[in-house]
C-alpha cells in the first residue's frame, strides 16, 4: 500500500509540473491557439488535486489499519483507549512533520482545484497565470516531499523494528505525543493549515496581476474571499491553539511568545493588512502596491514560520540541517516570493500606480495606511525578534535570546496605538474629516464610552490592581516581570489607556450600526430592526469587518485582565480529606484523589476539590494526572472553574510524601477574550461567506448630507 | 496631492517607527534578553558569568529532586542523545511547571553563576511540536556515579552490549552492558523477556528498569536504541 502513496505523490507532482508547462506554454500562444494546451492546465490542476486526494486517503486507512510498514504510522499512531481514540487515528496525520507538508500540500491542492473549477469557463490570462503560480508552490512542496527522505511521509519501517507487523524494541514505545491527543489538537493544526493553504491563493494571484500586468481589481474579486476565509481559519487555528496550550501545556496563560506561536501569529498581523488594503483597492482603486507586497509578505511569512518551526534555527528540536533539500527549498520560498514581489513591483510600478492621494491625516485613507505599517513593522519586528538567537553577535541583539517580557514590553504600546486607530477609524470619512463632522459622528460614541468606562474602571479599581500590588509584595519571577515596566503608573496607566481604547472602540462601531440603520430605516419607511439585518446580512464584507472590530473591542478588555492581571499561587497542600488552603477569596478543600487504569495501561488521577466563595459553594474542580504507560511521559491535565469575570485555573502538578502541589492562577476578564475571539471569527466568517450577487455596497461617506448616503451602513 | 497632508503622514510614520525603534533598543538595559547558548558552550565558557543566559536541553533523569527547595536539576543538549556530554546545573526557584519530568526539554533563562550553576526563575517545557519523544536515557557511567540513589528508581540508561556475555534466560544475568563500546563501567543486566531482534555483541541498547539491591540492573525493557528518531 506504501507503493500506492509514493506513486500517488510522485503523480501528484508531475500533474503540477504539466499544470505549469501548459498554463505558461498555452499563454505563449495566445488566447486562442493556446485555449486547448491552457485547458489541458486546468485539468493537470484537477488532477494534482486529485492525487493528493489519494496520499491523504492512503496515509489515513493506514491509520486505521495500524500499518506500522508505515515509518509515519509507526511513529505517530495514537495509543488512546478513550471514545476520541478514532479522531485521533485522523489527527495523526498531522501528528508529525512529514504528515503535516501531506496535509498543507493536499490543501493547497484543492484550493487550486475550486478556483479552477471557478475560472475554468473564463480561461482568462489572469486566472492562467494565478492557477500555474499555485501549482509552482504545490510543486516545491511535492518536491520536497520526494527528494528529501526526512519529509518524505512514505518511507519503510526499518525491518529491525517490526516482527508480524508489531512494532518491537525500542519501536514499542513510539506513538503520538501524549500531549497532542486532546480535542483542540485535532482542530488546531488543519485549521492553522487550512489559512496557511488558502493564503497561497492571494499571493497566487498577486504574481499573476504582475505578469498579466493587469492592475484591475479582478484578481483582487476572485481572491478576497478566499483570503479572508484563510484569514479567519488562520485566526480559529490561533485561537484554537491558545485553549490547548490553556488547558493541556499548563501554561495557565494562552499566549507566551513562543516561537511556534509567533510564527502562526506573523502571517495573521500581514493578513489584517492585506484584507483591509482589498478594501482600498477595490474601493478607491489605491494601495495597489501595498496589496500587491502585503500579499508576498504574509506568503513569505507562512513559509517562514514555518522555517522557523521545523528548521531548528531557533530551537534544536527537529533540524533540517540534516537535510539541505528543504532549507534551500523553504528558504527559496521565503525569499523567492518577497523577490518576485519586489521586481515585479519595480517592473510593473506605474501600472500599479493608484489612487494614492492623501488629503488628510483625519481620513480613513490615513488610518488604512497607519494599519498597514503598524501591522508591517509589527511583523517583522517579531519575526526578528524570534530570530534574534540565531543572528551574528554585529546585529542588534544577535546570539541573544528576547524574553516574553520584552515582547510585552514592545506589544502593549504598539497594541495601545493601534486601538486606538481601531476605535477611531470606522468614524474617519474617505478623504478628509473636518472638525465639525467629526464631532457629529463621535458624540455618541463618546456618550457610551462614557458608560462603558467607568464600568471598566471600576472593575480596574476593585479586582485588578489589588492583583498587581499582591503579585508584587509576593515577588519572584511574577514580580519581576510586572517591574520591568517601571514603576506602577506606567503599569497603570497601559491599562487603563486600554480599557479607554476598548470602551471607544465598542461604542464608535456599534454607533455605525445603530445609525445606519435609523438612516437606512428612516429613508426606506422600515423598521429600524429590518433595516439592521438588512445591514448585517447584505453589506457582509462591511458589517462582517465592524463585528470583527466589535470583537477586537472585547478581546481588549479580556487581554488587559488575563495577561496582565494573573494571580499566580503555588502551594503544598497536605493528602487529607478536609484539607484547606486559601486563594483570594476562594477556598479549596481538598476531598480526596481517584486513579483508574485504562485498558492501554495509562493511569488516569484525579484530586478533586470543592470550592467557595464566601462561603457559597461553587462546585468542585479536579485537576488530573495521566501517566501515559508506553511512553512513560505524564501530563496534567488542568481544570478550570469558570466565573462570569474571572477563570480559576487549578493543576495538580503530582504529590510527593503526602504533600500535593497545587497551582492556582486566577485569570480575570478571560472569558471576555474568547468570546471577543468568538465574535472577531463571527465577524470574519460573515465578511468570507460567498457573494451571491455583487453586493450592494457603495462607498457611502455621508459628504454632504444627501438622501442618496442614508441609504447605506456609514462608512 | 496635498503636500502639506503627505508630509505630515511622513512624520507622524517617522515619530511611530522611532518610537518602536527606541524601546527595541531600550530592550537590552530593561534586562529583557539573554545570550543564547548551548550547555556544551556554557560548560567549557564560563565568560557570561553574571549574565542572563538561555539554554535548552533535556532534562537528565534522576537528576532532580522534587522535595529540594529550590528545586535543582541537570541538563545535557538535546543532540547529546548518547547522553555522554556535559551537564549544566540549574536552581530553578519558582514552582515547577507542570511537563517536567525525565527526559524533557526544558529551557532555562535565568543568571549564570561563577560556579557555572544557572539560578533561574523562568523555565518553559518544550510544547510538543516536536514529534518523537525524548529519550533521554542516562549513561552508564551516570547511573552507576549515583550510587544508591538509583537503587530501586526506575530509570532508562543506554549503554552498549559487552561481547560474549550474553547468554540464556535463567541465570542471574542475561548480558552486560558497558558504557562505551567495549569498555569502560559495566553493569550486568537481569532480564528474562526476549532480546530484540538484531541484537548482538556491540549493539547500543536502550533498558527501563532499576538497579536491584545487588547493583545488577533489574530490566523491564531491553531496546535497540533508535538511530534514526
Amino acid at each position: 500500500m506504501i507503493v500506492f502513496g509514493q506513486l500517488a505523490l510522485g503523480l501528484a507532482l508531475l500533474c503540477s509540473i504539466v499544470a505549469i508547462g501548459a498554463l505558461f506554454w498555452g499563454r505563449s500562444l495566445g488566447p486562442r491557439d493556446g485555449e486547448s494546451i491552457t485547458n489541458a492546465g486546468y485539468y493537470a490542476t484537477f488532477a494534482a488535486m486529485g492525487a493528493y486526494t489519494v496520499t491523504i486517503l492512503v496515509m489515513v486507512t493506514a491509520f486505521f489499519a495500524k500499518d506500522y510498514s508505515f515509518y509515519y504510522v509507526a511513529q505517530n499512531h495514537s495509543t488512546d483507549a478513550s471514545s476520541l481514540a478514532w479522531l485521533y487515528s485522523i489527527s495523526a496525520v498531522w501528528a508529525g512533520r512529514e504528515g503535516s507538508l501531506l496535509f498543507w500540500g493536499w490543501l493547497i491542492a484543492l484550493f487550486a482545484g475550486w478556483v479552477a473549477y471557478q475560472r475554468m469557463d473564463k480561461t482568462d490570462d489572469l486566472s492562467n497565470m494565478g492557477i500555474a503560480v499555485t501549482n509552482i508552490v504545490l510543486a516545491l512542496f511535492g518536491a520536497a516531499m520526494l527528494f528529501s527522505e526526512p519529509n518524505d511521509p512514505f518511507k519503510l519501517t526499518p525491518p529491525e523494528f517490526l516482527s508480524n507487523g508489531q512494532l518491537i524494541g525500542q519501536a514499542a514505545e513510539w506513538g503520538m505525543n501524549p500531549l497532542l491527543q486532546h480535542w483542540a489538537m485535532i482542530l488546531h493544526p488543519p485549521t492553522l493549515f487550512i489559512g496557511y493553504a488558502g493564503l497561497t491563493i492571494a499571493f497566487a494571484f498577486a504574481m499573476a496581476a504582475l505578469i498579466t500586468n493587469d492592475a484591475s481589481k479582478l484578481w483582487i474579486d476572485i481572491v478576497d474571499r478566499i483570503t479572508v476565509f484563510a484569514w479567519l481559519f488562520l485566526g480559529a487555528g490561533n485561537g484554537l491553539g491558545a485553549i490547548w496550550a490553556y488547558v493541556v501545556l499548563g501554561w495557565g496563560g494562552y499566549w507566551a511568545w513562543d516561537p511556534v506561536e509567533n510564527a502562526s501569529l506573523l502571517p495573521w498581523l500581514t493578513g489584517v493588512g492585506l484584507i483591509h488594503s482589498f478594501t482600498i483597492y477595490k474601493r478607491r482603486d489605491g494601495f495597489k502596491r501595498w496589496t500587491i507586497l502585503l500579499a508576498a509578505v504574509t506568503f513569505a511569512l507562512v513559509i517562514l514560520g514555518t522555517f522557523i518551526v521545523r528548521s531548528g534555527i531557533v530551537q534544536s528540536v527537529h533540524a533540517f540541517t540534516e537535510d539541505p533539500v528543504s532549507l534551500w527549498l523553504f528558504l527559496s520560498m521565503i525569499i523567492g516570493s518577497v523577490a518576485a514581489a519586489v521586481i515585479g513591483l519595480w517592473l510593473r510600478w506605474e501600472t500599479f500606480a493608484g489612487n494614492d492621494e492623501f488629503e488628510s491625516l483625519t481620513s480613513k485613507e490615513a488610518a488604512y495606511y497607519f494599519n498597514n505599517v503598524i501591522m508591517l513593522v509589527s511583523s517583522v519586528l517579531v519575526a526578528y525578534m524570534t530570530m534574534t538567537s540565531a543572528f551574528p553577535a554585529w546585529m542588534p541583539f544577535g546570539g541573544q535570546s528576547i524574553s516574553a517580557t520584552s515582547f510585552d514590553l514592545l506589544a502593549r504600546p504598539i497594541g495601545l496605538v493601534y486601538a486606538f486607530l481601531l476605535a477611531l477609524c470606522p468614524i474617519l470619512l474617505w478623504k478628509k474629516t473636518d472638525g465639525t463632522t467629526l464631532w457629529k459622528r463621535i458624540k455618541w460614541p463618546l456618550a457610551g464610552t462614557a458608560v462603558l468606562f467607568p464600568l471598566l474602571m471600576w472593575e480596574w479599581f476593585a479586582n485588578l490592581r489589588p492583583i498587581y500590588v499582591f503579585m508584587i509584595a509576593q515577588g519572584g519571577e511574577g514580580a519581576r516581570k510586572l517591574l520591568a515596566f517601571g514603576p506602577e503608573i506606567v503599569y497603570d496607566v497601559i491599562s487603563i489607556l486600554a480599557f479607554l481604547a476598548a470602551a471607544l472602540m465598542f461604542s464608535t462601531t456599534v454607533w455605525l450600526f445603530v445609525d445606519g440603520s435609523r438612516k437606512r430605516a428612516a429613508a426606506r419607511g422600515e423598521s429600524v430592526w429590518a433595516s439592521l439585518v438588512h445591514i448585517i446580512f447584505r453589506a457582509r464584507t462591511q458589517s462582517g469587518g465592524y463585528i470583527a472590530h466589535i470583537g477586537m473591542a472585547i478581546i481588549l478588555v479580556g487581554l488587559v485582565g488575563s495577561s496582565m492581571y494573573v494571580r499566580d499561587v503555588r502551594l503544598n497542600v497536605p493528602e487529607q480529606a478536609g484539607a484547606t488552603f486559601q486563594v483570594d477569596d476562594y477556598t479549596f478543600t481538598f476531598q480526596g484523589i481517584s486513579e483508574d487504569q485504562l485498558k492501554n495501561g495509562d493511569i488516569v488521577a484525579k484530586a478533586t476539590f470543592a470550592v467557595q466563595r464566601d462561603g457559597v459553594s461553587l462546585g468542585t474542580v479536579d485537576p488530573g494526572l495521566t501517566k501515559f504507560a508506553r511512553q512513560g511521559q505524564t501530563r496534567l491535565d488542568a481544570r478550570v472553574l469558570i466565573e462570569p469575570l474571572r477563570d480559576i485555573f487549578v493543576v495538580w502538578e503530582g504529590s510527593e510524601e503526602g504533600q500535593m502541589s497545587v497551582n492556582v492562577k486566577i485569570n480575570p476578564l478571560i472569558s471576555f477574550a474568547w468570546g471577543g475571539f468568538g465574535v472577531l471569527m463571527l465577524g470574519a466568517a460573515l465578511a468570507a461567506w460567498p457573494k451571491r450577487a455583487p453586493a450592494a455596497i457603495v462607498p457611502a461617506a455621508p459628504v454632504r448630507k444627501s438622501a442618496s448616503s442614508k441609504r447605506k451602513v456609514a462608512k | 496631492m496635498n503636500k502639506r497632508a503627505r508630509s505630515r503622514l511622513i512624520g507622524v510614520t517617522a515619530i511611530v517607527i522611532l518610537a518602536i525603534a527606541a524601546i527595541f533598543f531600550s530592550l537590552g538595559s530593561l534586562g529583557g534578553t539573554a545570550y543564547y547558548r548551548s550547555v556544551e558552550e556554557l560548560a567549557t565558557d564560563n565568560s557570561l558569568a553574571g549574565e542572563r543566559v538561555k539554554v535548552g536541553g533535556t532534562v537528565v533523569p534522576g537528576s532532580w529532586d522534587k522535595k529540594a527547595n529550590p528545586m535543582n536539576f541537570e541538563i545535557r543538549d538535546e543532540t547529546d542523545d548518547k547522553g555522554v556530554g556535559p551537564t549544566v546545573r540549574v536552581v530553578y526557584t519558582e514552582g515547577v511547571p507542570a511537563t517536567f519530568g525525565d527526559g524533557v526539554t526544558a529551557i532555562i533563562t535565568g543568571v549564570l553563576g561563577t560556579d557555572g550553576v544557572i539560578t533561574s526563575a523562568e523555565m518553559i517545557t518544550k510544547c510538543p511540536s516536536k514529534y518523537e519523544s525524548a529519550v533521554g536515557a542516562m549513561s552508564i557511567d551516570d547511573l552507576l556515579a549515583g550510587g544508591e540513589t538509583y537503587v530501586g528508581k526506575t530509570v532508562k540508561a543506554t549503554g552498549y552490549v559487552k561481547t560474549g556475555t550474553i547468554v540464556a534466560p535463567g541465570g542471574e544475568s542475561r548480558f552486560v552492558v558497558t558504557n562505551e563500546k567495549g569498555a569502560g563501567a559495566e553493569v550486568r543486566v537481569a532480564w528474562e523477556g526476549a532480546l530484540p531482534q538484531g541484537m548482538a555483541d556491540g549493539s547500543n541498547v536502550v533498558l527501563t528498569g532499576a538497579i536491584g539491591q545487588n547493583g545488577d540492573f533489574v530490566a523491564t525493557n531491553v531496546a535497540l536504541e533508535g538511530t534514526d528518531k
